[in-house]
């Protein structure tokens, strides 16, 4: 396995307020890694700036070998990488169907067959394929922004917390697809508050605190309660 | 009487087709951006002395005349998309507004330099006069307003619909962020809606000069103020509200000129969006642009 995402020294901040102080972290080819800590370390920043929504002050950003970081979000998804946004962001005035040709909006081949195969994984879809999107359940829209996100073709999947506010039968479901998207053989890097239901996926983990990377390694690497504490109250220091 | 009020709302039919073409180019800008271009009218009015200047050096025709207003206000609108909304982008919308103010005022110095006369004729489009049916009046200038206000909403409608670049505009409306995440080029959208609506209110401005057969550097603040009045009475950013809009100007200006005077066109017609600003029915509310 080798590095598809590598980051580096990243730094982004909020005017004088970096939120990211220097990020290093990796995610293999092919693999789930999951990206979990308290509200407010950064997470969401950092998924926002590998996307190229955000820019970053400094350090660097390779995916797949190349130079990302800074580079316009429409640009990042030509190269492979798609975000599936925090509270999922779909497109609320247009029907289902045109949210997933939005998504597909840079592919020049015909996509009616991935569309197809979409709605055969998410047959809610189907059904409300010309309903609006704002007329979908909470679950109904996170399977829509995956969905969307899935449009580009893309070789790495980033997920900011797709278990958010979604009740647990949805959130089963949720990782459900996940594990069948990187048999498929997506990359998945996923932020999650859900620690319980990431370890259970994830072949690799970051503990991230106050904008920096804390912990790394393995699901079995640090027991699961001391990963839910520092996951969701930080470590005793801070 | 009767024949009054019908004459009246032909006439006003006709103008009110020019001022939703006005009001449809201001409402793409803000729909799409929630910004106001107080340029507007300026860079139209750019437009119509390129093509001015052309008849005045050139004695050229009157469709390579609109293409000059077309071509001049889209080339106006770009300059004030690059230095007033593009770099405000997540900035401030007063910052916009108010360097599209500048920019207005730079146009007018720019024209009235290269042209000093305050007022220039500008040739008609049709050398006849009014065609008569019966007792009313049809002048061919409005027919030809009437039929492009009806091709310019079907063709935008269209475009917004069902293609490509409408479904990019649609999703810049509704979620810029998620658009963004979706790989669509959202400053570059943002530039053609611009240009887009530069053209629109271009081709109103060639109407307008090609009826009323004369230029004055007022034209610009003219036609922000009736595309702005045409919008915010159609109920701000719908370009449906856009037409009502601006063939509701029409008709209540050519009928308050006929029976109260010319003085009190303009004051009817504020008066109309005093009274609707302060009664705010349910669709002046803020819409989205499709």
């Amino acid at each position: 396995m080798s590095a598809l995402l590598e980051i580096r020294d990243l730094v982004t901040a909020y005017g004088k307020i970096e939120a990211l102080k220097g990020v290093n972290l990796e995610v293999q080819q092919g693999s789930i890694t999951c990206l979990l800590g308290p509200n407010g370390a950064g997470k969401t920043t950092l998924m926002m700036t590998a996307a190229g929504i955000l820019q970053p002050r400094s350090g660097s950003i390779r995916f797949a070998g190349a130079e990302i970081a800074g580079r316009p979000p429409h640009a990042i998804v030509a190269g492979g990488i798609a975000l599936v946004p925090e509270n999922r962001l779909v497109f609320p005035n247009m029907t289902v169907l045109d949210n997933l040709h939005a998504g597909a909006y840079q592919r020049k081949d015909d996509f009616a067959s991935d569309i197809e195969r979409l709605f055969i994984r998410f047959p809610r879809l189907k059904e409300r394929s010309t309903q609006l999107a704002g007329t979908l359940s909470g679950g109904e829209q996170q399977m829509l922004a995956v969905a969307r996100a899935l449009m580009s073709r893309p070789k790495l999947l980033l997920m900011d917390e797709p278990s958010l506010g979604l009740a647990p039968l949805v959130v089963e479901e949720i990782f459900r697809i996940i594990v069948q998207l990187h048999g498929d053989g997506v990359s998945i890097f996923l932020v999650e508050q859900n620690a319980h239901m990431a370890l259970k996926v994830a072949q690799h983990f970051y503990l991230m605190e106050q904008g920096k990377v804390t912990f790394s390694g393995t699901p079995g690497a640090l027991a699961e309660d001391e990963v839910i504490r520092r996951a969701y109250l930080g470590s005793a220091k801070a | 009487m009767i024949l009054d009020l019908i004459q009246n709302s032909f006439d006003g039919l006709a103008m009110g087709s020019a001022y939703a073409l006005l009001a449809v180019g201001f409402t793409l800008v803000f729909g799409v951006l929630r910004r106001v271009n107080l340029s507007y009218g300026p860079a139209i009015m750019v437009g119509c002395y390129a093509a001015t200047w052309m008849s005045v050096a050139f004695h050229s025709n009157m469709l390579f005349l609109l293409g000059i207003t077309v071509l001049g206000s889209v080339i106006a609108g770009a300059y004030v998309e690059r230095l007033c909304f593009a770099p405000h982008r997540q900035g401030s919308a007063i910052a916009a507004m108010v360097a599209s103010f500048a920019l207005w005022m730079q146009f007018e110095e720019a024209v009235t330099l290269v042209m000093p006369k305050h007022l220039y004729d500008f040739p008609p489009m049709f050398e006849r006069g009014p065609l008569a049916f019966g007792p009313l009046l049809l002048r061919p200038e409005a027919l030809v307003m009437l039929a492009c206000a009806i091709v310019i909403c079907a063709v935008l409608q269209f475009l917004l619909t069902r293609s490509q670049f409408g479904l990019a505009v649609r999703a810049v409306i509704d979620a810029p962020v998620a658009a963004q995440l979706a790989g669509i080029n959202v400053p570059r959208v943002l530039l053609l809606v611009f240009l887009l609506a530069s053209a629109v209110g271009g081709l109103a401005g060639w109407l307008i000069v090609s009826t009323y057969t004369q230029v004055t550097p007022m034209l610009g603040m003219w036609s922000t103020l009736k595309g702005l009045l045409a919008m915010m009475i159609g109920g701000l950013g719908s370009l449906r509200g856009a037409i009502v809009g601006g063939v509701a100007l029409g008709l209540v200006e050519a009928h308050s000129q006929w029976f109260l005077g010319p003085q009190a066109r303009d004051l009817i017609a504020y008066l109309l969006l005093f009274v609707l600003l302060a009664w705010r029915p349910r669709w002046m509310t803020i819409q989205s642009a499709s």
